[in-house]
């Protein structure tokens, strides 16, 4: 095409709005298209990848013993300063926690304690719902950090709110969900 | 006894076509987020009622609630008289408004209109020019650099947009020989205006747009620039007042534009009760100032200003020319 025939169709185009009308007939096909939206306190939830970093928490051995051998490594590195560890040993001759405490308040969930960790004791999971009305209820001991979940198993993904985190974190998610689910929206 | 009877029929309307008017921004708000959530990909409200459908009366709730804050250097009385002087205007035109001829209920014949008024047009227009007053009283009384910016700027736009939509205007009452708005809808019986005034209607539409500051001409409440425009110091109901008043006039514009231009309660192809047509044309042109909200930008001040003034009027009066000299050709004995 000509650039004259290029003009005059540019003009002829100004003239009858039809730059608006595409942006009008866009904004209407994005209004039938899915919405994005995860309704998170009333019916979704997302679920982290496994390399997310959550909720610290700590791990036994085969025979259940815990694995931390209270070297403190995690407390020395620790940016924030909000590991407090002091070790006992058991009849065994064994090094373990007597008070391993993580204060959630300060810490930034860089996850330089589960690097420095020698015995893969201390890592950051899945949990991410820990929000509290007082700063005290933040302070994590040993025994509830053992309870925590661990690593997330599955890449993302979205399950039902108001989860039971016992049975339901585990939860395998489809391919139509989560984060390939939210690449594969209309963007036409 | 009849007078009374015909007194009261008119009381009765008139505390009728109020409390529409009164209650309509409730679901107006609520599908003007809902529409906005979807074009955005989001939900909108959810949580309050079913799909967020109590979420308006909420929020009425939270404004009848709040704090209604006076500054302290403001012009007390131009404060509490602006929101009154801009919610009563888009309320008295609806008195010349009509919706449809006649329904009979109870075996009584009434009719649709407060008033036949044979100068209809000319009376909405007027009244609609005093609604200018609210906002610039408003903006005044703030004392507020962006409430005063803001009252300035609707000032020039209303008093460059009323040209045009005037004189877009003439071209339906040349057609229609009358400026009765029920004169108009029965001239459009078979031939919707449209069909003769598609410019009319375009100039129309553009400056009703910018009459009731719609995006692309919101530019009296320009959030990016100005805060809230007139009414960044109002808060709780004289708020609420603006708010009412605002969606008053895009439900005015819509019902002026599907009077003059669509025909009417005039159906096409499907036989429905007029008063039907009415609401579904009415709220085709509510959706599309809805529509047109989220989908362009912002006019920058002098674009609206040339817009008005260089594209605007010269189409409407060439529009009148136009239309009185093909009137004279075709319609000549």
């Amino acid at each position: 095409m000509s650039r004259a025939q290029d003009r005059v169709g540019t003009w002829i185009g100004w003239a009858f709005f039809a730059d608006l009308a595409s942006a009008l007939a866009l904004t209407f096909g994005y209004m039938f298209s899915r919405s994005v939206t995860m309704q998170y306190p009333d019916k979704e939830k997302w679920l982290p990848y496994s390399r997310y970093r959550g909720h610290h928490f700590l791990t036994r051995d085969e025979e259940g013993e815990i694995k931390c051998v209270a070297c403190e490594l995690c407390a020395r590195i620790c940016p924030c300063d909000c590991i407090e560890v002091v070790p006992y040993e058991d009849e065994k001759g064994k090094r373990h926690p007597a008070k391993f405490e993580i204060d959630t308040a300060r810490c930034l969930f860089c996850g330089l304690c589960e690097d420095a960790c020698p015995a893969d004791a201390i890592a950051l999971g899945q949990q991410y719902e820990f929000s509290s009305f007082s700063s005290a209820d933040l302070v994590i001991g040993r025994d509830d950090l053992l309870a925590k979940p661990g690593k997330a198993a599955t890449g993302g993904g979205v399950v039902a709110a108001r989860l039971n985190t016992k049975k339901d974190v585990l939860v395998e998610t489809k391919e139509t969900q989560g984060y390939n689910w939210w690449r594969n929206i209309r963007r036409t | 006894m009849e007078l009374i009877v015909a007194l009261g029929l008119i009381v009765l309307k008139v505390a009728f076509l109020i409390a529409i008017l009164l209650l309509l921004p409730l679901p107006l708000t609520w599908l003007e987020r809902k529409i906005a959530g979807h074009m955005q990909q989001r939900m909108g409200p959810m949580r309050v009622g079913w799909h967020g459908l109590l979420q308006p009366v909420a929020d009425g709730i939270k404004l009848l609630t709040k704090e209604d804050h006076i500054p302290a250097e403001a012009d007390r009385f131009l404060f509490k008289l602006a929101p009154i002087l801009a919610l009563a205007p888009p309320f008295v035109v609806f008195v010349a408004i009509p919706f449809g001829e006649t329904v009979s209920i109870l075996g009584h014949e009434i009719t649709l209109y407060v008033s036949n008024m044979n100068v209809a047009l000319l009376f909405v227009f007027s009244v609609i020019g005093i609604e200018v007053y609210g906002v610039i009283f408003g903006g005044w009384a703030s004392n507020s650099k962006y409430a005063v910016l803001g009252s300035l700027r609707t000032c020039a736009q209303m008093i460059s947009y009323e040209i045009p939509m005037g004189f877009a205007v003439i071209g339906v009452v040349t057609l229609a020989q009358s400026m009765s708005l029920l004169e108009i809808v029965r001239a459009q019986a078979d031939v919707w205006n449209i069909v003769y005034q598609p410019v009319g209607f375009f100039v129309f539409f553009v400056a009703g747009l910018a009459e009731a500051q719609r995006i692309p001409f919101d530019l009296a409440e320009a959030e990016g620039d100005l805060g809230a425009g007139f009414h960044t110091e109002y808060s709780g109901i004289r708020f609420a007042f603006f708010m009412v008043s605002e969606y008053a006039i895009v439900l005015l514009v819509s019902v002026l534009v599907v009077i003059l231009f669509f025909g009417g309660w005039n159906g096409v192809l499907i036989p429905l009760p007029p008063l039907l047509w009415f609401v579904i044309k009415v709220a085709f042109f509510v959706y599309v100032f809805i529509w047109f909200r989220f989908t362009f930008p912002r006019y920058r001040y002098d674009q609206l200003m040339a817009i008005g003034w260089k594209v605007l009027l010269p189409l409407s009066m060439a529009n009148i020319i136009i239309t009185g000299v093909l009137l004279g050709v075709v319609a000549a004995p």
